[in-house]
């Protein structure tokens, strides 16, 4: 049967990202006391760091890579894992969230591309993860004493956008998951947190045993780490680092892109694309 | 079950029937739901699918729709597979009302969102908002945050949503269970007004199947 053309002109992809972010901003700003809340628990974190590095003093002996002191280190520790978290675990937790309110069948059915969906849905958490980033970071500069002046900031935000688009291909397949299994916020949540510790985010790896370093060292939070570092401390070192990432993205955002649309067909055929 | 409907209304433009069904079988583990449906669809006809609960109606939207891919057979709209980005483009539905808005935000909050999603500018989006919000008499309802708003109130909105810019085909799953007469009756006055949208509609009630040209039994 031949199609006919009368296909109506429909919205522009970045439009469409736009308004799937402008409404889970809408959304979050309707729940004040919990956006302030988590806010405020980020940032006492942050000071819980800083005065473990002002008790104990650390960073003497220890491999700290290219930062100053271990608060420094944490800071970009505490901060990145915010983005890369956000980047790899958003978009799970939001078609988590639309399967409970079950506007993901509502929102499936409008004229959108699952490239869209993936980026409008993952949107809103990883830009509201960079401003917090950026909170942290003007705090532990401006208020803790940490120094970025040989910071290279074309580097970090380089680096910020090869890690963003590595883990935000992890990020799509997880959303994949979550789409077909359902209940794996928990599996996520726990993998996410182990690729952070694992990767550096809070201690050197060199503080772990040599069977875990070893595998600790390929890790791509490990790369991403010690990329942002070295751009934000020595503001050198990070271009091979970043290339690496761009190279993971290169391979796994594609590879990624079809398991989710595998999902999403697997879920059609099931018939559980309104469930949760 | 194999129900033939002729067009009644000729076909698009390009001669192709607005919506083919053909031999459309759904099973749900072992459980046949639709056993053999054919349907063909003109710009304009107005079919009721008339049935028990479980029968398999709501099944049928949803293939069309394309949030379920048939076990067997094919569906087509505007000669584009069901679920397709043109196909779906040109399907306005409303499926599970009450579960599929954002409930912290209003109605109008809501449809603006949708509309968004479907034209190419922002102020082609707030201007067919309006023009459906004022035509279905919906500027009070639309301005309450949907999760303080009553069943008959959403499933309004969701009706509105399902019209935003005349879609050539529009689904409707039970759309004036929770309604009163006057907003069933905005509701059928609103789809008259359409001369050239077809509309599938899965229903209870004697009232909504008189509305329409013809009627599909859909066996218990």
């Amino acid at each position: 049967m031949t199609a006919v053309s009368t296909f109506p002109r429909r919205a522009p992809r970045w439009r469409v990202v736009r308004t799937l972010v402008a409404r889970e901003y809408a959304s979050k700003r309707t729940y004040r006391l919990a956006f302030i809340l988590d806010l405020l628990f980020g940032i006492a974190n942050l000071f819980v760091y800083y005065f473990i590095s002002r008790t104990l003093g650390a960073g003497d002996n220890a491999d700290l890579g290219d930062a100053p002191t271990y608060f420094a280190f944490a800071l970009v520790g505490i901060a990145i894992t915010n983005v890369i978290g956000a980047a790899s675990t958003g978009l799970a937790y939001r078609i988590r969230e639309e399967q409970f309110t079950g506007t993901l069948e509502a929102l499936l059915i409008q004229p959108v591309t699952l490239g869209e969906v993936s980026i409008g849905l993952a949107g809103y958490p990883f830009l509201f993860s960079m401003g917090r980033a950026a909170l942290y970071i003007l705090i532990g500069g401006g208020v803790l004493g940490v120094s970025f002046a040989g910071a290279s900031w074309l580097g970090f935000c380089v680096m910020l956008f090869c890690s963003a688009l590595a883990f935000g291909s992890l990020g799509i397949i997880l959303g994949g998951i979550i789409l077909v299994v359902k209940r794996g916020e928990a599996l996520v949540g726990v993998a996410m947190y182990t690729l952070g510790i694992l990767g550096g985010a809070f201690f050197p790896i060199s503080a772990l045993p040599s069977w875990l370093e070893a595998i600790a060292s390929v890790l791509p939070t490990h790369f991403a780490f010690q990329g942002l570092r070295s751009a934000i401390f020595l503001g050198e070192d990070w271009a091979m680092v970043a290339l690496a990432l761009l190279a993971f993205a290169a391979v796994a955002m594609p590879l990624a892109s079809y398991f989710f649309r595998r999902a999403v067909d697997h879920t059609r055929r099931a018939g559980t694309l309104n469930q949760y | 079950m194999t129900l033939e409907l002729s067009a009644v209304r000729g076909t698009t433009p390009s001669g192709t029937s607005l919506l083919s069904i053909r031999g459309l079988a759904r099973r749900f583990g072992s459980r046949d739901v639709v056993r053999s449906l054919d349907l063909t669809l003109a710009p304009g006809e107005r079919v009721a699918f008339w049935g028990p609960n479980g029968s398999g109606k709501s099944t049928v939207l949803r293939c069309v729709a394309g949030t379920l891919i048939p076990s067997e057979g094919e569906v087509r709209v505007c000669g584009h597979e069901a679920g397709s980005l043109e196909a779906r483009a040109l399907v306005g539905a409303s499926l599970s009302q009450e579960r599929s808005f954002d409930m912290r935000l209003t109605g109008h909050g809501n449809l603006l969102f949708f509309a968004r999603l479907r034209f190419a500018n922002d102020r082609r989006a707030a201007k067919e908002v309006a023009a459906v919000e004022e035509e279905l008499e919906l500027q009070a309802i639309a301005a309450e945050r949907v999760n303080r708003a009553s069943s008959g109130m959403i499933q309004q909105i969701a009706l509105a949503r399902a019209l935003l810019g005349d879609p050539a085909l529009v689904l409707l799953d039970e759309p004036t269970r929770s309604l009163d007469a006057e907003a069933r009756n905005r509701l059928w006055d609103a789809l008259h007004r359409r001369e050239r949208t077809a509309v599938l509609i899965a229903t209870h009630l004697e009232d909504d199947v008189s509305r329409c040209d013809s009627r599909v039994d859909f066996p218990t």
